[in-house]
């Protein structure tokens, strides 16, 4: 029998059983083919259909609330409904709408928000970016420095926002503003506005990735008019209202299976160039899977503690380090499986699987920095967890 | 993270957190190096009064009918104290006893305590060749010999345990020779060498002494991984308080991103490899035996135990140089466990060989 490294990980309730069986089958006939295990990046306009086709099955927002068209679901199935999703190789929704700026309307939002904004969400006829980097706030978020000011009935918006994933296919962007130059800590002076991305003022350029996509984009704001009712949550209270959004939206984004998926696409290479013959790269091999196997055990007992109601405050920055950084270990691997084939541009063939292995290894650095590098998650760890002193 | 603990599971980690640190402790560890001691004779009664071997026997045996999960609630906090027992290694052989089914009145003296018996036994991906060892089943008599087994010169009987045969055979019988060699730590390691010895009970032999000599690899690698783990553990605990004191340029060192950042990959490996462990020993209980999965936990947990006694003794500076301070016999620990039934290449090459295998 093969070799399977999910043995260990089997659903231990059999509600979740019967759930995975469900959608399973239903991936199985309804699975978008053409855009499955694709090499190069599926923009947000191809993935509109798969989008909608989730939605009318009732799977785009399992930990919605009910009340707001989700499933109500548990941390597990959401888990759950993700790896069917990639067990097949197919794409899952970008986070933007659905993980982050949703949640935060379903909290913070007024009726007349959520009644405007949460339907195109789910439907996917609307997409977001999250407006949060500038030139001069990458880690240090706080000293952003794109201006709203409030001017009767709206506010006019001046800056610069950068880094932006899907900002040139984005109908509206959540973005971080400061409304309150003098306020300390500078955190204090922050608001959270929604700004539809065709107002006159706002220009969008993309920007081409390491990778050679272009993944996100810039954006500048000159003089922009931002309705007063479109503010999140009160004025000048945005890091709060931004900071309410627990690990577990972003639970998915670390998941165990995007480094095991690269691992499994290295050792299918390492077959291919007689990489695998080789005793050294085989014990990196299984280093590799080993340390996920312990990362995967993890990801399962967050999870479950998450249903007892008792996650640890270090559990998403340990999610979002090991996630990351074994990802791109297996993308290292991947290349080095490659060989003399690794610096190729073009695709592989390998069977009727077509991958990048240097594309593939491109977009893994994007894990360890976007949404707060793992440094700042290891300096989170060591002072809310270790109790270590600020310098 | 927390483990989603029974309340008897909840009472026996915090009896083992109270007995281990009563009982334990590098001081402790100390001493009994000192006086060439490789056992903590006192502690191991306390052990055995608090039944901690009875975990892994069914009750009709004698035992309390728990699993290695529960014994291995009390394996971490003995590797975090150093406590000096053979834990592990009395409750591999009491498992095995009570799978064989074959000698109750040992299995009786084992858990009481006035018998101690340890797995004399090799697996050949343990590293430094195989166990070379005979049976000749006229004289139901062993010949040859079995290197690095702990605990020796303390033991009654050894649990002989080879692909051939399982059997007993008394320390003080006809034909047993032990040589000891002291280990960094005060640990012993012992080759046991066999001329004509003569069994005192075959356990299991052919197919079955394979199936049970597996079952026992796999149970000593995940018992010293959990001992391995609460090493870490406590490594972790003492740097954080050193690194807290500590002052240099007027600050704490702790408050330097350079150390936080060790201290926090040190946390990291001791977080996952808990999860790793408990959900392998959860599976090993429900009968399902995966020796891959066994060979992640010892080759994690020995190169995560090492990793943090390095990284613990450069965040002490000099003083971690002393042969006083106490990190170091973390450190000398460590290594002593990491070797013992196979170390992280050893379990890396084994896993990659169970899951992998090279197509000719």
């Amino acid at each position: 029998m093969a070799w399977d490294n999910t043995t260990l990980f089997v659903d231990d309730d059999p509600a979740d059983r019967a759930f995975r069986a469900e959608v399973r089958d239903w991936i199985a006939a309804n699975a978008p083919t053409e855009l499955c295990n694709r090499p190069t990046r599926i923009d947000p306009p191809e993935l509109k259909p798969w989008h909608r086709r989730l939605y009318e099955r009732g799977w785009i927002a399992p930990h919605w609330p009910k009340d707001h068209g989700g499933m109500g679901a548990t941390l597990t199935q959401q888990i759950i409904l993700f790896e069917e999703i990639s067990r097949v190789g197919a794409p899952t929704p970008y986070p933007h709408g659905l993980n982050f700026i949703g949640p935060l309307i379903i909290d913070s939002g007024t009726p007349a928000q959520k009644a405007r904004h949460l339907p195109p969400i789910l439907t996917g006829d609307v997409t977001w970016c999250q407006g949060y980097s500038e030139v001069g706030a990458g880690s240090d978020l706080a000293s952003l420095q794109a201006r709203a000011v409030l001017d009767g009935d709206h506010f006019v918006v001046n800056g610069h926002k950068v880094w932006t994933t899907n900002g040139h296919f984005a109908d509206w962007m959540f973005a971080l503003v400061r409304t309150d130059p003098e306020a300390k800590p500078k955190q204090a002076g922050i608001s959270m506005l929604l700004i539809d991305l065709k107002s006159p003022g706002v220009t969008v350029r993309p920007i081409q990735t390491i990778k050679g996509d272009a993944e996100f984009a810039e954006e500048f704001f000159v003089d922009v008019q931002v309705p007063r009712e479109n503010l999140l949550g009160p004025l000048n209270e945005g890091w709060r209202v931004a900071n309410k959004l627990l690990g577990s939206e972003r639970f998915t984004t670390g998941h165990p299976r995007n480094a095991a998926v690269l691992l499994n696409k290295a050792y299918q290479v390492a077959e291919l160039t007689g990489a695998g013959r080789t005793p050294g790269f085989r014990q990196k091999l299984a280093s590799l899977e080993i340390d996920l196997l312990a990362f995967s055990a993890y990801y399962r007992h967050a999870a479950s503690l998450h249903g007892h109601g008792k996650a640890p405050a270090s559990m998403a920055p340990v999610i979002k380090i090991v996630g990351g950084e074994l990802g791109q270990r297996a993308s290292e691997l991947l290349v080095e499986a490659a060989g003399p084939l690794g610096p190729q541009a073009e695709d592989l063939r390998l069977g009727n699987l077509a991958l990048n292995p240097a594309g593939e290894m491109f977009e893994m650095r994007r894990v360890t920095v976007g949404s707060g590098a793992v440094e700042i998650q290891r300096n989170i760890i060591a002072k809310r967890v270790l109790g270590l002193p600020s310098a | 993270m927390e483990l989603v603990l029974n309340e008897q599971q909840a009472l026996l980690a915090e009896s083992a957190i109270r007995l281990a640190a009563a009982r334990g402790g590098p001081r402790r560890a100390r001493a009994l190096r000192a006086a060439h001691h490789d056992m903590d004779a006192e502690a191991w009664r306390a052990v055995i009064d608090a039944g901690w071997l009875a975990t892994v026997v069914d009750e009709p045996q004698g035992g309390a009918g728990l699993g290695l999960f529960d014994l291995t609630l009390a394996l971490e906090q003995a590797g975090k104290q150093i406590l000096m027992v053979p834990l592990a290694e009395a409750a591999a052989a009491a498992w095995v006893l009570a799978k064989s089914g074959r000698a109750p009145s040992v299995l009786a003296d084992l858990l009481a305590g006035t018998r101690l018996i340890v797995p004399a036994t090799r697996a050949a991906s343990w590293g430094y060749g195989d166990a070379d060892l005979r049976h000749d089943p006229g004289a139901n008599a062993l010949d040859g010999a079995m290197s690095f087994v702990p605990f020796a010169p303390s033991a009654d009987v050894f649990l002989v345990a080879t692909d051939a045969i399982v059997g007993l055979v008394d320390r003080t019988a006809a034909g047993v020779a032990v040589e000891t060699k002291a280990q960094v730590d005060g640990a012993t390691a012992s080759t046991v060498r066999f001329a004509g010895a003569a069994l005192a009970q075959v356990l299991a032999l052919g197919a079955a002494a394979q199936a049970l000599t597996s079952a026992l690899h796999e149970f000593l690698a995940l018992a010293a991984g959990a001992e391995l783990l609460g090493l870490a553990a406590g490594t972790h605990e003492i740097t954080l308080d050193h690194i807290k004191l500590r002052q240099q340029f007027g600050r704490p060192i702790g408050s330097f991103q350079v150390l936080q950042h060790r201290a926090v990959d040190g946390f990291i490996d001791v977080e996952l490899n808990r999860s790793l462990l408990y959900r392998v020993l959860a599976a090993f209980d429900a009968g399902e035996h995966h020796p891959a999965m066994a060979s992640a936990v010892k080759a994690r947990t020995s190169c995560a135990a090492l990793a943090a006694t390095r990284a613990a003794l450069q965040m002490h500076g000099a003083v971690g140089y002393t042969d006083t301070h106490n990190i170091g016999l973390y450190y000398k620990r460590a290594l002593a466990l990491a070797a013992r039934y196979g170390g992280e290449l050893d379990h890396t090459a084994r896993f990659s060989e169970l899951t992998h295998a090279v197509s000719a």
